[in-house]
């Protein structure tokens, strides 16, 4: 690893910029910019599961909200300090998914869809009626890990937090385990003709993406104070999706920059609430029809007619999905 | 026949799909050291058996031994771990990886170190004259490539012994043909590594393949050389269609 | 609990059960030709229910209101069509296989763009047409005149739908479409164009399903959100591409709702579907009718 290249020379600059920023900023941008961390955090994982393994989850959200719901609960009715019940939470959200991958090893890319949209929904309304042990619709008031209503430790938390997020899915996508989920995204089949074992690394991908969506909701729930089962509504899981189309779908920069950028753009277009979704989801419709790559694709073009670079490299821009005999 | 030789046996190997019964007893013997061909007709099952073979699909009835060993049922990367590789009729490579990476898969899943594989990968590449495209994005890589990218990403494998192929030469360019000729004779001279080829092509298989079998409506209707199984009028009925 | 009010429950189970299955059929017969899952079926039921208002109110008269239902039908059958030409067949690589992932995204943002632009133009508003009928009673049992009206709108259209599959010559084109989409193309079926149909189609059950709601549930931007959970609980709980289990799980999850609504609680009616649906699955998990499908 070249600790000079350019691309950690950036992020590096963009961490310590994020660092400084809340000396500059009120304590109101601090909350804005915790909360895009923290979906920042739900889009990369995400795309862990879904973009590079291609294991389409829709209950991704859901597994943020049980993280949350499971450390609160600890806390609150068993009394269970953050450094248990937070690590507890993560587990849970690891074991669950995990099983869920194992129960679907075998089906296809829209069932899985279908089941995981199922079990967000089953996951949501659970909470939602067990009402005198979660609060229910009303919600769930969580303890603050810092003790504060300050902004400020909470941005910092959730800032490191993603940088942990964004360290870990570098080294697995650079590692061989890397490989293995991009080629079972690719062709499974021929991954397993050649030794991959489909079944340990999909599980893999289930359990760290997930886990990384209970971490983030656990302290989540703590950094705001109140929690509720909207966490698992499935606005919240297309709002996931809409943040890594926009940035970027199978790059690492693209899911942050698509939460963090979307997020600041809602936030200041507040006012119209109705017309910056529309634009939001008109856009993705619109990349998906023509573009497909996000920000992270034309900054790619861009630089590729800059440099007038001719090796082409890959891309997520323009994929080839010739699904074969066999596969759905 | 020693045991020792038989690297493959099918061992009276049915396959129900549903109502359609593609393989129906089918039995023959693979030696170690042989380039075999498997020919016959469409629809006679040739895919289905390879897929048994490899673990895409597990046999309704009978058995398929490696080096004696039961291998049907067992998991297509556990098979290939075992020392089994194959190709696809439908060239199966990467699309969204390097041609480079392609070929590191099968190194890596068998714990191979960076440098080991990476040289590996480079004279292969280099022998199939595909080394200026190595890390080109595979999707750029014609259709007779994507299938010599295929066979020689299986000769990544270490302690490769079995190598089974689908059609390596439907609808390649002659050039490429060539290397795949040559690189099966190489494998099989200087590695010992055992070949089963599906193909069409007869030419190609009676200069390749000392013995084949001939596969018709899911049974094995005849086995021997080539020049003594052309002959057979069972066989000829089947190819005319009877 | 008497016999009486239980069998009121019953009916309207029954009844809502119905109304659900029409939302399950458009998905599942898209799903059926296309292999693809349209997730803003929910929002064609909206686009009709409003187009059925509009009607209502502005041309016909609430007298006329069946032929309402049909005039949403079609207009939700073209929007369907050109929203499957313009957005969905482009994805479709070759003619034959769908890009799963790119259409999942694609009609989930085409649901939520949908849902805000009726929210934009229509504003955060009920709107409840007049009633297609009057309370009437089935032997003893009190029931509301629109729930039966729709009930019988929902159950004709059923069984069109299904006379039309199974023995008009372009239903069976698209039996051939749903069992092999390459094959069939040597018959001279134009498998793209059975696509833009059959999705025409599909919505257009679930515009049809709004415009006959629409007294029942009113007309708003969210209206199509309900429908869409019920009609995809019964597409998981009878297993996708099971026609048959479709009406089944329909009728048990309408009682599931209004059972649960009665003994329990009115106030989690969207829970008992799946509670229903947890059921199932850890008995079966493909569904009640659905196979494992086995792509290694």
């Amino acid at each position: 690893m070249n600790l000079f290249h350019t691309k950690y020379l950036v992020f590096l600059i963009l961490v310590l910029f994020a660092a400084f920023l809340p000396m500059y900023i009120g304590e109101y941008w601090q909350y804005v910019l915790t909360i895009a961390f923290f979906y920042a955090i739900l889009a990369a994982s995400w795309n862990l599961l879904s973009g590079y393994t291609g294991l389409f989850s829709l209950a991704h959200h859901a597994f943020g909200m049980i993280g949350a719901y499971t450390s609160t609960l600890l806390m609150a009715k068993a009394g269970i300090p953050f450094w248990m019940s937070i690590p507890a939470g993560i587990l849970l959200t690891m074991l669950i998914s995990s099983l869920m991958g194992i129960m679907c090893l075998r089906v296809s890319g829209l069932y899985l869809a279908l089941i995981t949209w199922a079990f967000a929904e089953v996951a949501r309304n659970y909470f939602r009626l067990h009402y005198t042990f979660t609060g229910g619709d009303r919600g769930l008031e969580s303890s603050l890990l810092f003790g504060t209503i300050q902004p400020t430790p909470y941005y910092y938390l959730f800032l490191g937090l993603l940088i942990a997020t964004i360290i870990l899915i570098v080294l697995i996508m650079r590692s061989r385990i890397g490989y293995y989920l991009k080629a079972i995204r690719d062709d499974s089949i021929a991954a397993r003709s050649m030794g991959v074992n489909i079944v340990r690394y999909k599980i893999f991908a289930f359990a760290v993406s997930s886990g990384l969506a209970g971490m983030a909701g656990a302290f989540y729930g703590h950094s705001i104070g109140l929690i509720s089962p909207i966490m698992g509504d499935f606005n919240e899981m297309a709002m996931i999706i809409i943040f890594v189309v926009i940035g970027g779908i199978r790059t690492m920069p693209g899911p942050i920059i698509g939460a963090i950028a979307v997020r600041i753009l809602m936030e200041l277009l507040r006012a119209q609430s109705e017309v910056r979704i529309l634009i939001l989801s008109l856009l993705v419709i619109i990349i998906m029809r023509f573009f497909n790559g996000g920000l992270m694709e034309l900054y790619r073009q861009i630089k590729q007619w800059i440099n007038k670079d001719k090796n082409g490299g890959t891309s997520a821009y323009h994929e080839i999905e010739t699904p074969k005999q066999g596969e759905s | 026949m020693n045991n020792k030789n038989k690297i493959l046996e099918m061992d009276n190997v049915v396959k129900i799909f549903g109502g359609l019964k593609a393989n129906n007893g089918v039995s023959f013997e693979v030696e170690k050291g042989e380039i075999r061909g498997l020919i016959g007709p469409n629809g006679s099952g040739k895919t289905t058996l390879i897929n048994q073979i490899t673990g895409i699909y597990d046999a309704t009835e009978g058995h398929i031994r490696y080096k004696g060993k039961k291998i049907n049922g067992l998991q297509p990367d556990v098979i290939a771990a075992m020392g089994i590789m194959r190709t696809f009729q439908v060239a199966r490579v990467f699309l969204n990886m390097t041609v480079l990476e392609n070929m590191l898969i099968p190194a890596f899943t068998q714990g191979q170190s960076n440098n080991e594989a990476n040289t590996r990968a480079e004279e292969l590449l280099d022998f199939a004259l595909l080394s200026r495209l190595k890390n080109k994005p595979t999707k750029s890589l014609s259709g007779g490539q994507f299938m010599l990218l295929q066979i020689v990403r299986g000769f990544m494998r270490k302690g490769l012994e079995l190598y089974v192929m689908d059609e390596p030469f439907a609808g390649v360019h002659q050039s490429i043909k060539g290397i795949i000729i040559k690189s099966i004779k190489m494998m099989n001279q200087d590695k010992n590594v055992t070949f089963l080829i599906v193909s069409h092509e007869m030419a190609t298989i009676s200069s390749l393949c000392s013995k084949v079998t001939v596969l018709d409506k899911g049974a094995r209707i005849a086995e021997g050389s080539m020049k003594e199984v052309a002959n057979i009028p069972e066989v000829i009925d089947a190819y005319l269609g009877g | 609990m008497d016999l009486h009010l239980f069998s009121q429950f019953l009916i309207s189970g029954l009844i809502m059960g119905v109304l659900y299955c029409l939302m399950s059929m458009g998905i599942n017969f898209i799903y059926g030709i296309m292999k693809v899952i349209n997730w803003s079926m929910g929002e064609f039921f909206m686009i009709g229910a409003f187009i059925q208002y509009l009607l209502l109110e502005s041309f016909i008269g609430s007298e006329y209101w069946y032929i309402g239902v049909i005039i949403s039908a079609c207009a939700v059958f073209v929007l369907g069509a050109l929203v499957q030409v313009i957005l969905i067949k482009p994805m479709f690589v070759g003619i034959i296989e769908a890009k799963m992932e790119y259409v999942t995204i694609i009609t989930i943002a085409l649901a939520i763009f949908l849902r805000n632009l009726a929210l934009l133009i229509g504003g955060p508003y009920i709107y409840t047409p007049p009633d297609y009928a009057k309370p009437t009673q089935l032997l003893t049992l009190p029931l509301s005149g629109n729930r039966l009206v729709a009930f019988i709108g929902a159950l004709v259209l059923l069984g069109l739908f299904y006379f039309f599959i199974k023995k008009s010559w372009t239903g069976k084109a698209f039996q051939g479409v749903a069992q092999n989409r390459a094959g069939v193309q040597t018959s001279g079926v134009n498998v793209l164009r059975y696509d833009m149909l059959a999705f025409g189609l599909g919505t257009a059950l679930a515009g049809a399903g709004g415009a006959l709601m629409a007294p029942i549930f009113s007309v708003h931007p969210l209206c199509g959100l309900a429908p869409t959970i019920r009609g995809f609980e019964i597409i998981v709980i009878a297993g996708l591409g099971s026609i048959p289990g479709i009406l089944v799980a329909g009728l048990l999850l309408g009682f599931a709702e209004s059972l649960g609504s009665a003994f329990i609680s009115p106030s989690f009616v969207d829970i008992y579907g799946f509670i229903l649906l947890v059921i199932v699955l850890s008995i079966k998990p493909y569904g009640m009718f659905g196979k494992a499908e086995r792509t290694v």
